[in-house]
């Protein structure tokens, strides 16, 4: 069989092969410039570096949820909410932050499944209504229970200082780098293989996936759950380095940036969900310095939807695939 | 013509007493088949006779409101996702594909063993669209990608094919070619298809179905000259 498949992949060698990178060789690439970043960059730059990090976790974990399965959530920033309150909750009780962030990737993983299991069950604009439920009864549950979660003041993170030889800002871009590139390392493997390939083709063609023995209802399921613990560890990352976490962090527009950033980068592709993660930091500091210049603060408010909507319809008149769809010799037809 | 229910200790699949209703729509109307192993089965009919709602039947798609199925003797409940693990594979009508991947990814999605790789290479080759293998299916002849989804569906390694319309749109040379493919599958082939010259040189037994209802049930020869056959596709006058 070894021979047959040699001599047809060297039959067709000539269509054009786009050479896939290996995930372990962009996880050390990005690491190196990631640190040498930290080191050139002044802190506030590299803070913004460190949020592109925490974004660039419920990014890659959303655009495999929609791009690759074809499931759409309006509720992301709910499930980053679980996160962050989960952490901020292990904190100040235990103060472990490893451990922290782990138990918020695993309860918002729990949480994840149980939305998951009724996602499964719904097509389109109903799935879409589920998601945007959840997006607005998650802060809520904050205020209902405020005595766990302090309401709209929401809860102060406690934090180890970070080690002597790194800034705060230093410490803060390391540690959402690394779950990042872990997280993109992940899931690139994941969507590789076979759990790739079925989430693909149960977004092209349910009836044929069945047919060719997938299950839908399973597969949904799992996209889902890997989604929510992307989501997860990007609310946890995101407490840590705000170390506070109220409702009005994670409010129902984030979830709506969140899944025009992934629109925008490149639906199913990592590399699209990097330049989502990147986006949702520039276009919003792009309207705090335009809104600061016009000495408007309700201006600014409304600015990043503004930009957000505005570059939206651009790309997709230039590019329907996103901005990482766009490859110089690329060809049609070959992928 | 034999329509009686078949012999529960025959292997391969069997269906007994199956009947269909779609609110007042009688789709299926007391159909039994036995498929033995390694034969060609051919189902025909005129349109709305119910081929492919006993297509549906047997994947799991639509469950029968009386009559059972039976593979190997032992009582089959048919799940769509469940049909491979069965050894069973079908094609749909039209080009059920994934277009969003490449056709070695699509034929890869059919292959579920161990070998998955190797297994989808051989459909390939089979197929004759191993030089596509880097293409997306939208991007070739139609008739290129029924083969894409029969390599798909071979892939599996079926004991039991089910093609639905596979020769729809096809020119006479793919025909023949797909004549060949079923004729040299060996393995159990249910073919539902529209194309007489095709299913009677490939089949060895043919059930006509009219308004749901088994007419007949033969050889090509037999159907050929079946009086009831010609009358529900040529009508009474015939």
């Amino acid at each position: 069989m070894t021979v047959v498949r040699d001599r047809v992949t060297t039959r067709i060698a000539s269509p054009p092969m786009r050479r896939r990178l290996s995930p372990l060789l962009v996880v050390v690439a990005g690491a190196a410039i990631v640190v040498a970043l930290t080191y050139t960059l002044p802190p506030f730059r590299t803070y913004q570096l460190a949020t592109v990090g925490a974004y660039l976790c419920v990014t890659a974990g959303l655009t495999v949820l929609t791009g690759l399965n074809g499931q759409l959530s309006l509720g992301h920033g709910a499930l980053m909410a679980t996160g962050a309150y989960t952490l901020a909750l292990w904190q100040n009780k235990f103060n472990l932050l490893a451990v922290g962030i782990v138990v918020a990737v695993l309860v918002t993983t729990a949480v994840g499944a149980v939305i998951g299991l009724a996602a499964a069950r719904l097509r389109g604009p109903y799935l879409a209504g589920l998601t945007l439920a959840v997006a607005v009864v998650v802060p809520s549950i904050t205020s209902t229970f405020d005595e766990t979660f302090n309401s709209d003041q929401g809860l102060s993170v406690i934090l180890n200082p970070p080690p002597e030889s790194l800034t705060v800002e230093q410490w803060q871009a390391w540690l959402c780098w690394g779950a990042a590139l872990v997280t993109v390392f992940v899931l690139a493997l994941l969507t590789r293989g076979r759990f790739g390939r079925d989430m693909r083709a149960v977004r092209d063609d349910e009836t044929a996936a069945r047919l060719a023995g997938i299950s839908i209802a399973r597969t949904q399921v799992a996209a889902f759950v890997v989604s929510a613990a992307c989501a997860g560890l990007g609310g946890a990352l995101f407490a840590v380095m705000a170390q506070s976490v109220s409702p009005g962090a994670f409010p129902l527009t984030l979830s709506l940036f969140l899944l025009m950033a992934i629109v925008i980068g490149g639906l199913g592709r990592l590399s699209g969900a990097l330049i989502g993660a990147v986006l949702l930091v520039a276009l919003p500091a792009v309207a705090h310095e335009i809104g600061e210049a016009a000495g408007s603060q309700r201006l600014e408010g409304n600015l990043a939807l503004t930009f957000f909507g505005v570059v939206l319809v651009v790309v997709m008149l230039a590019a329907p695939g996103g901005l990482a769809s766009l490859r110089p010799f690329k060809k049609k037809g070959h992928r | 013509m034999s329509t009686e229910p078949p012999d529960d200790t025959d292997q391969g699949l069997a269906l007994h007493h199956i009947t269909v209703r779609f609110g007042g729509l009688l789709a299926l109307d007391d159909v039994s088949l036995q498929v033995a192993p390694g034969r060609v089965v051919g189902i025909i009919g005129p349109n709305g006779a119910g081929k492919t709602t006993l297509f549906n039947v047997i994947c799991g798609f639509v469950g029968p409101q009386s009559g059972s199925l039976t593979l190997d003797g032992k009582p089959f409940r048919p799940r769509p996702h469940h049909l491979t693990r069965r050894g069973i594979a079908r094609t749909l009508q039209g080009v059920g594909q994934f277009g969003g991947m490449t056709v070695l990814e699509n034929v890869l999605v059919g292959a579920r063993s161990r070998k998955a790789e190797a297994d989808a290479w051989a459909a390939l080759e089979r197929c004759g669209v191993a030089e596509h293998a880097r293409a997306l299916p939208g991007s070739l002849p139609y008739a290129k990608r029924k083969r894409v989804e029969l390599a798909r569906a071979l892939a599996s390694k079926p004991r039991i094919l089910m093609l639905d319309e596979p020769a729809g749109g096809l020119d006479t040379e793919e025909i023949r070619w797909l004549a060949e493919l079923i004729q040299g599958a060996q393995t159990t082939v249910l073919l539902v298809e529209h194309h007489m010259e095709l299913v009677m040189s490939v089949c060895d037994e043919i059930l006509v179905l009219d308004f749901g209802k088994p007419i007949a049930l033969g050889t090509p020869g037999e159907i050929r000259t079946n009086e009831k056959v010609a009358e529900a596709y040529l009508g009474a006058a015939a």
